[in-house]
């Protein structure tokens, strides 16, 4: 279309669209109009007064292409002309980007690896090069994890194990940022994996004025493939908790097959399912459960074997890292009155090596029970009144004890507990608990996931018996579980007796979730709910004896769903809470050399950002070398503090902080990084022309494939931003106006002749 | 130890003349409700599990309207008593379970709702060992076990009932000869198990009263006017407060021997009974229920 364009209008579209039209006749322009006018009345009056064997009718179709033909004459005697800005020759530079990583090596839709049809356009002899050459100075350079300038796209390796375009760009821009730049041409697959949003890197293009002319490489499917979705693990896990992972298995080409599906952990299966393939392009869920015995880093490996005649088998295995921790994660119990829920979810978690529930029981009026406590002080005035007391926990379990116990201070507390300590709150039901405690209105129902109806004039009359099952969320949710290593079938959940409740709850807050659903005969009642308040996140349980799970004539005795259902809710309260020194990094996967960034956040023991803090990090190499780095305030976040670790070799590298304020230790952290070859760069392989032509749109660039790319340089040259002058190119001799100008006089002729008035 | 709340309780229960066992009559349904299914449909009205059947509940006993919401029962055990099999089979046959029954377990509910927060169903609450519903209340009480004779399904009830979880107070039986007895029986029950003494740092007795030591409680008519508080010979001087353990370290029974703390409390408001026994005895078994509605 576009050739036939150039045809027509002797100058490709584009030229058009960047120059200005414009008249160069010497004459003065109303004197033309003039002249033109007086022609075209003077053929008007001939045509008008002419007599003979035409009609009016003949007369004014002739009028009208003789006007017309005129027009043309009169236009292209005005000198139509095109104003350009034009790069200069020689003084401009082009920075031309090449992806130089591993996802270059697959093939491209000549079935030949895209590096090669990189190297063969971009190379050094190619037409394009020289081309471009003629009027510009070229810089090439080279990115995939980082970026760095190379002579020309033969001395790459195409081995890089991520993409970083965002990084590239700025890379480019920079270095190129003292010299007058016409233009940065970015070849590439599109599959970006650095992480970093593509407006990250426009904004400043934009604001200088520097084009981006990409060049797509490869297809935008890969046929046949199956490809592992993103694995959604906790970053930190509790040894032994069951986990629950959906995982998406994506395909072309094999509609129908059954596949396995394996995750594993250093080498040893931990679980193995199966899924059936649907359409193209439609991902399949397989839903795996399983558990993490063993503490410290783990790395989780999920895939699906090859299957005959893949496209990319890499792109089968997907590894995730996961920080198993030992650590027992400390829960405050409060009852407000003698219950079996509390005897028996002792029971329930009293073999947990990971949770401590530690008890305050209201047994009278001021008169406390206290278990599990570490020390004859902890709780000895009750329930804590300072958020240095209460934030100690990781975890809080309101029982059946009515809001008015609480002073406002207190009712504000617990919900600080969640949203600023970012602990887990429980919320359990009762005849004292929710609506029916008075929580209506209070702090602490903001927080809860429930919304809590009218309370019952009299809670006794409320009474409801459930039977409780799963929602459709809650069958996959790891704090809804009967069993760890297999999944909870519907039959376990119908064989458990009902329980019963005193607090009506029917709906859930939006944004909340509801994990178990009773059937209460004439409508559906909330059992389980959750949602995320802040940093934390709020559950409630709403019955009154869960124990019956456990004493029930018709559980049997070996039956362990009460004590699973116990141990998975009380697990999934508290994990991911923070501490007061809480690490981060980039990327938990780094090849080796490249550089990841590490923040801790350090807050004091009421978790308010601490500023002044001295934060130093141990990082061990797998060598058991040991180099020490001092972590500063990043200014622009409040108690966030931030250094780079470079892994220089393959392993497991170990980041331990310490953070200390006024003298003090405020707090401790450990993570890991694994350095090591990643396959990132084979996910998502295909394409991505939307983010390639939009890169090119948004900065005043243009897409381009392997066979379009031809007109690279005249576009950088009328396009382009750095040294430039205007330049005049003539449109009267375009053919367009001679096709027009003959086909005019033709049809006056032809129409004569049909018409017999020749 | 804190004796004067319970003394003002048990003072004011006297006062208050809640002698319960002469209350107005109340028809009884007939129902054999006890053997009800254990899962009846929601507004069949009443449940079996919370009050005697029709054979265990006494003709005047009154009912909570409401009494499925409740949280505690004072839960007493039902059991096959005097002549078959063991080292039973003298005296009151077949009905030793009854012995205070049902004045001690109201007198003490009144007290213990008083001392404490609980929310406790005012009324006795007897079930057979066998019956399925007995799962259903965690905490049970047993008496006169020196003359149990446990049928093999109030054997298999009971066992189900304590690895389920339950809890079980035994008391007021007397002697070597009673406890050879109880021995026998409960090793039935739970083959194996050794029968221990408690100690006195063991947190029973700090539940809710720190009690510092074990107090021998007579039965009315003793423990006054020169009579001694054991009932029988030498063998009856010593009380003790002995457990059973199960694999987790768990107490499942506490075993009052050589003590009548149903006496206690089922005489508390006699002024002949002396109130430091009836004070103690609640004080024990305030302790009881709270530990046992909490490990």
């Amino acid at each position: 279309m576009e050739r036939i364009f150039e045809a027509l209008f002797k100058f490709r579209p584009l030229l058009f669209r960047e120059g200005d039209l414009t008249f160069a006749t010497p004459w003065p322009m109303a004197l033309l109009v003039l002249g033109a006018a007086v022609i075209a009345v003077l053929a008007v009056a001939t045509y008008g007064t002419a007599r003979g064997r035409s009609s009016p009718g003949d007369r004014t179709v002739l009028a009208t292409l003789r006007l017309a033909a005129l027009g043309i004459l009169t236009f292209c005697l005005m000198q139509p002309t095109l104003i350009l800005s034009s790069t200069v020759a020689q003084r401009n530079f082009v920075g031309i980007l090449v992806d130089d990583s591993r996802s270059m090596t697959l093939p491209g839709e000549d079935g030949r690896p895209r590096s090669v049809t990189a190297t063969e356009t971009f190379g050094a002899d190619s037409e394009l090069v020289e081309a471009l050459s003629e009027r510009f100075a070229l810089r090439y350079f080279r990115f995939s994890g980082d970026a760095g300038r190379v002579p020309g796209p033969e001395a790459m390796g195409f081995d890089g194990t991520r993409t970083d375009l965002v990084s590239a760009l700025d890379r480019a821009r920079e270095e190129l940022s003292s010299v007058p730049l016409s233009g940065l041409v970015v070849l590439s697959d599109g599959a970006d994996n650095g992480g970093r949003a593509l407006a990250e890197a426009m904004v400043p293009l934009q604001a200088a004025s520097v084009p981006v002319f990409t060049v797509g490489l490869g297809e935008e499917t890969l046929d046949p493939d199956i490809q592992v979705g993103e694995v959604e693990l906790p970053r930190t896990a509790l040894q032994g908790s069951a986990l629950v992972v959906d995982i998406l298995v994506s395909h072309r080409g094999y509609r129908g097959r059954r596949v396995p599906v394996v995750v594993e952990d250093g080498g040893r299966i931990l679980v193995e399912d199966s899924v059936t393939l649907e359409s193209d392009g439609e991902p399949a869920v397989a839903r795996v459960r399983f558990s993490l015995d063993e503490a410290g880093p783990r790395r989780i490996r999920v895939r699906v074997p090859a299957q005959d005649g893949e496209a990319v088998v890499q792109n089968n295995v997907r590894e995730v890292s996961v920080e198993v921790k030992a650590r027992r994660q400390k829960i405050l119990y409060f009852e407000g009155e003698p219950r079996y829920e509390l005897k028996f979810l002792r029971r329930a978690i009293a073999d947990d090596p990971n949770v401590q529930v530690v008890v305050l029981q209201r047994t009278a009026d001021n008169k406390y029970l206290r278990l599990d406590v570490d020390g004859p002080d902890e709780l000895v005035d009750g329930f804590p009144d300072t958020r240095e007391e209460l934030f100690a926990y990781q975890g809080l379990i309101l029982g059946s004890v009515e809001a008015s116990f609480f002073t406002s201070d207190q009712l504000r507390m617990i919900a600080d507990f969640v949203s600023v300590r970012g602990g887990g709150l429980l919320a359990l039901g009762g005849r004292n608990a929710l609506a029916e405690g008075g929580y209506g209105g209070t702090a602490v129902d903001e927080v809860l996931p429930v919304v809590l109806e009218e309370p019952a004039p009299d809670p006794r009359r409320a009474y409801t018996e459930m039977k409780v099952g799963p929602t459709p969320a809650g069958a996959s949710h790891p704090a809804a579980q009967l069993r760890t290593e297999d999944a909870t079938p519907d039959s376990l959940w119908a064989a458990l007796p009902p329980l019963s409740t005193l607090n009506r709850i029917v709906r859930v807050k939006p944004g909340a979730t509801s994990l178990l659903a009773g059937d209460a005969g004439d409508e559906q009642r909330v059992v389980l709910a959750h949602q995320r308040y802040g940093r934390g996140k709020a559950l409630a349980f709403a019955v009154q004896d869960s124990w019956m799970w456990q004493m029930h004539a018709d559980v049997p005795l070996d039956d362990p769903s009460h004590e699973i259902l116990w141990q998975q809710i009380l697990r999934w309260l508290v994990e991911g809470v923070p501490d007061q020194v809480e690490l981060r990094a980039e990327r938990d996967a780094v090849e080796p050399g490249e550089r990841v960034r590490i923040t801790a956040e350090v807050l004091d023991s009421t978790y308010l950002a601490i500023n002044d803090a001295s934060v130093v990090a141990s990082v061990t190499a797998p060598d058991g070398s040991v180099e020490q780095l001092v972590m500063e305030w990043t200014v622009d976040e409040d108690g966030l503090y931030a250094a780079e670790v470079q892994p220089t070799f393959a392993g497991s590298w170990t980041v331990d902080v310490s953070a200390a304020s006024e003298g003090a230790i405020v707090g401790s952290g450990v993570l890991h990084v694994d350095a090591g070859p990643s396959d990132a760069e084979y996910f998502d392989a295909g394409r991505r022309t939307a983010v390639l032509e939009r890169l090119a749109e948004d900065t005043g660039g243009r897409f381009y494939t392997p066979e379009t790319v031809s007109s690279l340089p005249e576009d950088l040259q009328f396009t382009g931003g750095g040294v430039t002058l205007t330049e005049e190119r003539d449109l009267w001799d375009m053919p367009i106006l001679f096709l027009l100008l003959l086909g005019l006089v033709g049809a006056e002729w032809g129409y004569r002749r049909m018409r017999g008035l020749v | 130890m804190r004796p004067f709340p319970t003394l003002l309780a048990v003072a004011a229960v006297a006062a208050s003349g809640v002698i319960v066992a002469r209350t107005a009559p109340r028809p009884s349904t007939g129902t054999d409700v006890a053997r009800a299914p254990t899962t009846p449909a929601l507004g069949e009205v009443p449940r079996g599990f919370f009050a005697p059947p029709s054979d265990l509940r006494l003709p005047d006993s009154p009912q909570d309207p409401l009494p499925e919401v409740r949280e505690f029962f004072f839960t007493r055990a039902a059991y096959t008593s005097g002549g078959r099999g063991g080292w039973g089979g003298f005296g009151r046959r077949g009905q030793s379970w009854r012995t205070d029954y049902p004045k001690a377990d109201r007198q003490f509910m009144v007290v213990l709702k008083r001392l404490t927060n609980l929310d406790g169903y005012d009324y006795e609450n007897a079930i057979l060992l066998d019956d399925p519903n007995l799962r259903r209340f965690p905490f049970l009480y047993a008496l006169e076990v020196g003359y149990m004779a446990l049928t093999e399904p109030e054997i298999e009830g009971l066992r189900s009932y304590l690895e389920a979880g339950g809890f079980l107070v035994i008391d007021d039986f007397w002697g070597l000869q009673q406890w050879r007895n109880f021995q026998y029986n409960m090793a039935r029950v739970l083959p194996g198990r050794e029968i221990v003494d408690l100690p006195m740092d063991h947190p029973l007795f700090s539940a809710f009263y720190d009690i510092e030591e074990v107090r021998q409680t007579p039965a009315i008519g003793r423990g006054v006017g020169g009579r001694p508080t054991w009932e029988g010979g030498e063998d009856t001087r010593v009380p003790m407060v002995r457990g059973i353990f199960d694999d987790e370290g768990r107490l499942m029974v506490v075993i009052n021997w050589n003590t009548d703390l149903g006496d206690a409390w089922e005489h508390a408001e006699n002024p002949f009974y002396p109130l430091e026994y009836s004070t103690y005895a609640y004080q024990v078994g305030v302790n009881m229920v709270v530990y046992g509605m909490s490990h």
